[in-house]
């Protein structure tokens, strides 16, 4: 240390003569991770686990019931068949909802791609993402009062026609898929926009000079070029939908009985922790195998 | 100023060796050249000496203080990026203080010293800009002002000119080896240019896979290669294989050639390498060593013509001729070779 | 062709528009029944300041949202810069360990949050909102500030540690202001995330505690009143402008020269 002074200081002298050894990078690498996914382990995954425990319980273990563990949760499909027909439902809820967004999130995405450029293309997109980015339950709120009897869409059709009887499509199945695809609608648009946005115009136009009608330029060209969008577009709805209940809740009422309402019911209302917890895994066994299936499309889908 | 002394460094990435037993001295106030194919560990060996990597093993020595384990910021480099690393959100005069704050110098001392370095770089009047004002050229040059304020004890150069056009390239050639002579600082640069490392260094170190092959003077690493891969990366070379015979080499058709190089004991296979410039097309008083070879393309460069041509057994073989009777020889022409024994080497496989 | 396109997106934009709009105006009108004709009124939004409930769960959401806003900032800032700069064993797992909070619905991990908080005693209230909010932002602010940091280049460090600058230094005086646009974006980001988040308050809230949506969603189910459409009215408009900032902020490869 003591050589290092003198001959440094003939330069210009060293920054802090007694330079410290730095930390290995091990060290600050790890105290720089461990605040980070400590909180997830506490907050994400460790809840996961004990879920995964609390599945396997015969009651909840709150109570002065004895507990043992048993598999009798997962048995709850067939011992109580109404559950079964509430999963298809909650499945066929998630493919009209992403089935809807699909076609009209495609479109919006060709229209943006080939109609607009510059300015009014980003102007756009920021309008059409801006409401993803908001309170979720506000806006179904907000279809109450589009949909309710002597709401927006009765007083329109009013308008019109005077005479035409009351209509009211809240609380039906109708106004569930509505609002789930006013909610979702934006990431489609997205995820194809971005899938499509690449295409160069010279590709369409070349095809176009060879003679192809619409329809084969449609079929040959967008939709194989928006296909890695369409299906991450689709993953990425189909998962939260499915696993939806405060959309049933407020825009189905009575019929919009899902799986999500159920296992809300478990943990508000029932208080059966183990069969909620039971259905909160079979479901993310369902999210888990929807991953597992496309996860290479999503990789490559998202990463733009 | 001091000179900088690497020792058996050694430095493995997973399995693969990227320098291997590096012992090299770096004179005070020499110019250095670090060059070789990318791959070569050049840039692993600089950043070393700068303090980015350790090595595994091994020792650097910055004048008489070993500073193997004393990181980047306590080792008093200055040093230039590929990219010019200039700090964007900060003007010039502030990334030229940069280095002086760091070292207590701030105010009216560090000002002058600023200016002083920016006239250096001929960049006088630029210090409130920001980089983004200023050409690939000037930017450059602002990034030498700023690891030369420090007055560091070496200067590192990570392949700093190879991001400017040529013409650019060649002017802060001529920048940097004034600024060097003028502040006499240790140097070393790293390039896989080899015409930029004999124009600017007093030395020349030939890296190929983690070692050095070679180091010296440019023109005894040119003249005198000791490597067939030396020979090769560092300009042009004709290379010959043979067994030796009395003193002398016989190739596998039979030719005797004959070399001033020392040569190992008789039987021994050797390759000689020799410069395609230093053939010449037989005239009566040739030298002793001849071969015939075929014409097989000719380039037209002007004021050089090059010759690829190829000997009846298959030998590719290049010569270059000062174009000075105009007359030019057509493809498929059949010559007679010839070269001095002197600029025949014999390499090192 | 083109005049089709524009006209349909026009439409699209009129289907994602005119909820959220009719539901701003009732907000506006007099009849407690949504009865029209329309009669402008401010009463909602004055019965609003009285409603000491909401107003409560209007402050403990901001609350919340500010607090999770800085902790997953400065947390997942951390992360990043190790994940962004350094290369170590396990990296690629870790960043696939971030997904789950962002990929999993929020009704499993809050349901899981429920089970565990309350078998391990955290129970549930203000700092049980806190964890889970956190956690749910943190994965954001990586992605958003892994973004910036792909556009300050590696070099700049090591030219400041070659000036003698020591790895802090050189962050702190290089890499954060040209990182701020994007960590000021995660921020905002992770404000507007928590200041969202239902479904994971839903299930920790206690009676005492609860946060905006929360209560939102409680008055909903009780029955719609015009209150509600003027506290979602501030609640949508509270977000798109921590959303439209988070876009002028965070404008990838923006380098604008700060000073």
């Amino acid at each position: 240390m003591q050589n290092d002074q003198l001959a440094l200081a003939q330069t210009r002298g060293s920054v802090d003569p007694r330079v410290k050894r730095p930390l290995p990078a091990w060290v600050s690498t790890t105290a720089l991770l461990l605040p980070t996914y400590g909180w997830l382990t506490l907050a994400v995954f460790l809840p996961l686990l004990t879920m995964l425990a609390f599945s396997f319980m015969s009651a909840t273990p709150m109570g002065k019931t004895p507990v043992e563990f048993t598999l009798k949760q997962y048995r709850a499909f067939i011992d109580q068949p109404y559950l079964l027909r509430i999963g298809f439902n909650s499945l066929m809820m998630g493919f009209w909802t992403t089935l809807f967004c699909a076609i009209l999130g495609f479109l919006a995405a060709v229209a943006l791609v080939r109609a607009t450029v510059g300015k009014t293309r980003e102007a756009l997109l920021v309008l059409i993402l801006l409401p993803f980015w908001t309170n979720g339950l506000v806006r179904v709120f907000s279809w109450t009062m589009v949909l309710r009897e002597n709401g927006f869409l009765d007083n329109l059709l009013h308008m019109v026609a005077p005479d035409a009887g009351s209509i009211s499509i809240l609380y039906t199945r109708y106004a569930v898929v509505l609002g789930l695809v006013h909610g979702y609608l934006p990431y489609m648009i997205l995820t194809c926009y971005i899938a499509l946005v690449t295409i160069d115009d010279a590709i369409i136009e070349a095809a176009a000079s060879l003679g192809a009608r619409w329809w084969t330029i449609l079929y040959k060209i967008l939709i194989p070029m928006a296909a890695p969008g369409l299906i991450s577009g689709a993953v990425l709805i189909f998962i939260p939908v499915i696993g939806s209940f405060m959309e049933p809740r407020i825009l189905g009422g009575r019929v919009g009985v899902t799986m999500g309402t159920v296992i809300e019911d478990q943990f508000t209302q029932a208080f059966n922790w183990p069969l909620g917890a039971s259905l909160s895994f079979t479901l993310l066994a369902v999210v888990l195998a929807i991953f597992a299936t496309f996860s290479g499309i999503l990789r490559r889908g998202t990463a733009g | 100023m001091t000179n900088v002394k690497v020792k058996s460094v050694a430095k493995t990435y997973g399995p693969i060796p990227v320098l291997t037993d590096i012992s090299t001295e770096f004179e005070e106030g020499s110019f250095t050249s670090l060059l070789g194919p990318s791959g070569s560990g050049k840039t692993t060996l600089l950043r070393i000496i700068a303090g980015f990597i350790k090595p595994d093993e091994g020792i650097i020595m910055i004048g008489n203080n070993d500073v193997t384990n004393v990181p980047v910021w306590g080792r008093n480099i200055g040093m230039m990026f590929q990219s010019y690393a200039l700090f964007p959100h900060m003007t010039i005069a502030q990334n030229v203080a940069f280095g002086l704050e760091r070292r207590g110098i701030k105010g009216e001392a560090a000002r002058k010293e600023v200016d002083r370095a920016l006239e250096m770089v001929r960049l006088s009047g630029f210090g409130d800009r920001t980089p983004k004002q200023l050409s690939g050229g000037q930017q450059q040059r602002v990034a030498l002002a700023r690891a030369i304020v420090i007055k560091p004890s070496v200067l590192l150069l990570d392949e700093p000119l190879s991001a400017l056009d040529r013409r650019l390239r060649q002017e802060m050639q001529v920048e940097l080896l004034r600024i060097q002579r003028e502040s006499g600082l240790t140097t070393i640069f790293v390039t896989h240019d080899q015409e930029e490392a004999l124009t600017l260094s007093d030395k020349v170190a030939i890296l190929d896979r983690g070692r050095i092959v070679q180091i010296g003077e440019p023109e005894t690493v040119y003249e005198r290669p000791l490597t067939r891969f030396a020979a090769e990366f560092l300009g042009d070379s004709n290379f010959l294989s043979g067994k030796v015979e009395n003193g002398a080499v016989r190739l596998s058709n039979g030719t005797v050639v004959r070399s001033d190089s020392a040569l190992p004991g008789n039987g021994a296979d050797v390759t000689l390498a020799i410069r395609p410039e230093k053939m010449s097309l037989a005239t009566a008083d040739s030298q002793p060593n001849r071969l015939s070879a075929r014409i097989t393309t000719v380039i037209y460069a002007g004021p050089v013509l090059s010759y690829i041509l190829e000997t009846p057994d298959g030998l590719p073989l290049k010569l270059f001729a000062q174009n000075r009777d105009g007359r030019v020889l057509r493809e498929g022409e059949t010559v007679s070779l010839s070269w001095s024994p002197e600029h025949t080497i014999a390499v090192a496989n | 062709m083109k005049q089709i396109g524009r006209f349909y997106l026009i439409a699209i934009l009129v289907f994602l528009y005119t909820p959220i709009i009719v539901m701003m105006a009732m907000g506006f009108n007099e009849s407690p029944l949504y009865e029209l004709p329309f009669t402008f009124s401010t009463r909602w939004y004055e019965a609003l300041l009285a409603n000491q409930p909401l107003l409560k769960a209007g402050a403990n959401s901001i609350i919340i949202a500010l607090t999770t806003a800085v902790i997953a900032t400065t947390l997942g800032t951390m992360a990043s810069v190790a994940l962004s700069r350094r290369t170590f064993r396990g990296r690629s797992l870790l960043q696939i360990l971030l997904l789950p909070p962002i990929a999993i619905p929020w009704l499993i991990t809050g349901t899981a949050m429920l089970i565990f908080f309350y078998w391990s005693g955290i129970g549930r209230g203000m700092h049980a909102l806190l964890i889970g909010h956190v956690a749910l932002a943190i994965p954001y602010v990586v992605l958003v500030v892994g973004t910036g940091f792909k556009t300050v280049r590696a070099d700049l460090e090591e030219a400041a540690m070659s000036l003698g600058s020591t790895p802090v230094h050189a962050f702190f005086s290089v890499t954060l202001p040209l990182l701020y646009p994007s960590i000021l974006g995660a921020a905002l980001f992770a404000f507007a995330v928590s200041l969202d988040q239902f479904v994971i308050s839903y299930f920790l809230a206690t009676p005492g505690y609860t946060t905006l949506p929360v209560q939102i969603y409680s008055a909903i189910r009780k029955g719609f009143t015009p209150e509600i459409n003027a506290i979602s009215t501030l609640l949508l408009l509270g977000s798109m402008a921590a959303i439209l900032i988070f876009a002028r902020f965070a404008k990838p490869g923006d380098t604008r020269d700060k000073r």
